[in-house]
């Protein structure tokens, strides 16, 4: 009877443990199963979408047509007939007054941003340049959208660059850069204490050191993102002093304030939204501020930090009297030009091979270049005032070649020009490769060796 | 009392090892879950604006190196896999593959015609960034990239991204798989400058 009282009882207890393990199995797979059907419910969204390269710039007698890019479906199976989409400008001359309706129209046979609005001569033609933004509407989809975001409160500016100064590059002479004045900070990759971090290793693309700032006492500092941190070459010291940062990098762009606040903007925050983190001198957070849209630099403004959007060309401030900046309050408050604490911006467009360059002041724009090139440009990797004139860095290209092209411009034209080796061979952010710290131009460059950041003095009195 | 030990035991051992499995094995889920391998639909033409809108419905989404699939709710699935690891079977395109599909192009090398995918096709395609470099493919022509517009690509060995429209300081904004980091998405960079790109241009789009 005991036996059997046994058996019994063994037979239960194995049961049990059999129900409980296959309870415990069904429960994870059944959690697991609502987990992925939550995670995997594609949103057929509808999409509208705007793109356009505003006329920030323009020169006298240009036919000025205002070109949008616009894509709307009602899902991804509909990516081949795109809804129908009515789009109107609202423009008016100079700044202020009332915004005239101009209705966009469709030019089926354009090959590039077929939405085009034609403005009346007396705003595209106006003395002050003229503002404007664009309002596109899909009945179909049931959305619209605005361009730029801040719509009548923060309009595209269009101003005329007046009697601009205008200079012919002749074809580029590649091979003839410029030596160094002197490196002033050099890293191995790695991570030791005077190392700067490789991200993605060497079998994707290279990323390291992604930003640099150089201190008004010539203090040289690199986000070395990859091991999340700042390193900080004194004036003439050889290795670097470590700050350690919390972030989390992604291409991520630098500015120094000069009280030391160290503004670091992410473009791949949480659920791909940029963000913008403070710290004090010593790395301690001080904030962190989500960012619209798509920025692509943060630099010091006037009156904080200010951020490129590169979706409306605008700089927006992301911080004013040390108070965070709301996204809407981003977007309502976007301008043309890059703010400078004397009060001056400075606005580019290149076109084609072309860049344009203007110095803006309270009354318009003050002083303006025209620079034109032979050899195909690619982008402005710097445009600052220097004195009453600017210093502009702009990028050479071939099909196999690049390199950096610095012009000093004043009103007498160019007054220095000099060619650098690109020396990217790891990825930075897009516009962090040079900065200008009273009359030196410094250099962010890589070679598969390392990082390091040269000083060139402008030599211009 | 003692069988009802003996079960709750077990169920949490079970649990336990259930749960750290699934976790262990989650990255590989999103492929296996979601994803199909139905024959593309043949298109008679495509367009640079039919494309980009297919590419920005991958927008904020994830990047898996070697992959091709992906959702569209604005989240990567599976994010931190490990990097150039094609086995984790997460969501998300990586750049190639990104490519090959908003291009619409074939898995035969030699074939030109248009063959839209859909997000939640898996498939790769038989070319890697390198490949796009060279222009190697039927569909895949070498291009000035001081000529490249919008849906024109630049390619290293490492990497290739799309253009989505320039912008004013003569940077691109490009739309990419950048990397596990980063996932698929629009943001602005400077390869058209870079002499480690080059420009490519898929074969046969129709205006616009």
């Amino acid at each position: 009877m005991d036996e059997i009282r046994s058996t019994h009882s063994k037979i239960s207890g194995t049961a049990g443990v059999l129900a409980g393990a296959l309870a415990g199995i069904l429960s994870v797979a059944l959690a697991g199963t609502a987990l992925a059907h939550r995670l995997v419910q594609p949103a057929e969204r509808p999409l509208l979408e705007a793109t356009h390269l505003p006329p920030l710039l323009t020169t006298r007698g240009e036919k000025i047509a205002l070109r949008y890019d616009v894509y709307c479906a009602l899902s991804e199976a509909e990516a081949d007939t795109p809804c129908s989409v009515e789009g109107t400008v609202f423009a008016r001359a100079g700044d202020t007054g009332a915004f005239q309706e101009i209705a966009i129209r469709a030019e089926p046979g354009a090959s590039d941003s077929r939405y085009v609005a034609r403005l009346p001569e007396s705003i595209a033609g106006a003395s002050a340049g003229f503002s404007y933004y664009a309002v596109f509407r899909s009945e179909d989809a049931g959305i619209s959208t605005t361009m730029p975001a801040g719509g009548s409160a923060a309009p595209q500016r269009s101003r005329p660059l007046g009697r601009s100064i205008d200079m012919v590059l002749g074809a580029h002479s590649f091979g003839g850069e410029r030596e160094a004045d002197a490196r002033v900070a050099e890293a191995a990759w790695g991570s030791g204490t005077a190392e700067v971090g490789l991200e993605q290793g060497r079998n994707l693309t290279p990323i390291g050191g992604s930003a640099f700032d150089v201190e008004e006492d010539g203090s040289v500092v690199v986000l070395d993102e990859a091991n999340k941190r700042l390193l900080r070459w004194q004036r003439g010291a050889e290795s670097p002093d470590s700050v350690p940062l919390e972030i989390n990098g992604t291409l991520a762009d630098m500015s120094i304030d000069k009280d030391g606040t160290v503004f670091v903007l992410e473009t791949t925050g949480a659920h791909g939204k940029p963000l913008l983190r403070t710290f004090t001198p010593q790395g301690t957070s001080k904030a962190t501020i989500a960012i619209a849209g798509r920025p692509s630099q943060v630099r010091v403004g006037p009156d904080g930090p200010v951020v490129l959007q590169s979706a409306s060309a605008q700089w927006m401030s992301a911080e004013r009297e040390g108070q965070p900046v709301s996204v809407s309050g981003q977007l309502s408050a976007g301008e043309t030009g890059r703010p400078f604490s004397d009060g001056r911006e400075i606005v580019i467009l290149r076109n084609g091979d072309e860049v344009r360059v203007a110095l803006v002041g309270g009354t318009g724009v003050r002083r303006s270049w025209v620079v034109q090139s032979e050899t195909p440009l690619a982008e402005v990797q710097l445009a600052e005032p220097h004195g009453t004139g600017v210093v502009l860095v702009t990028r050479v290209i071939n099909d196999d070649r690049d390199e950096f092209v610095v012009l000093v411009l004043s009103r007498r034209g160019v007054v220095n020009r000099f060619s650098l080796d690109s020396s990217d061979w790891a990825e930075t952010a897009p516009l962090s490769r040079f900065r200008l710290q009273g009359s030196s131009l410094y250099q962010l460059g890589s070679t598969p060796a390392g990082l390091f950041v040269d000083r060139f003095d402008l030599e211009v009195e | 009392m003692l069988h009802a030990w003996k079960f709750f035991a077990a169920f949490a051992i079970a649990f336990a090892l259930a749960g750290a499995g699934t976790a262990g094995a989650y990255h590989t889920q999103f492929i296996a879950q979601n994803c199909n391998y139905y024959p593309p639909t043949p298109t008679s033409y495509m367009t640079r604006d039919g494309s980009i809108t297919v590419a920005l419905y991958a927008r904020n989404e994830g990047y898996q190196w070697a992959g091709g699939c992906w959702n569209d709710n604005d989240v990567d699935d599976s994010p931190g896999d490990p990097t150039a690891n094609g086995g984790t079977g997460g969501e998300g395109p990586d750049c190639s593959g990104f490519t090959f599909k908003v291009w619409r192009e074939s898995e035969d090398q030699n074939s030109t015609a248009f063959h839209q995918w859909w997000r939640l096709r898996h498939i790769h395609g038989p070319y890697l960034a390198a490949h796009f470099k060279a222009a190697l493919g039927a569909p895949n022509y070498p291009l000035s990239k001081s000529a490249a517009i919008k849906m024109d690509a630049f390619a290293s060995d490492h990497h290739i991204g799309m253009i989505y429209v320039p912008n004013a300081d003569g940077t691109d904004q490009i739309i990419e798989a950048k990397g596990e980091a980063y996932g698929t998405n629009v943001w602005t960079r400077t390869y058209r400058g870079s002499s480690t790109y080059n420009g490519v241009r898929r074969l046969g789009w129709s205006q616009p």
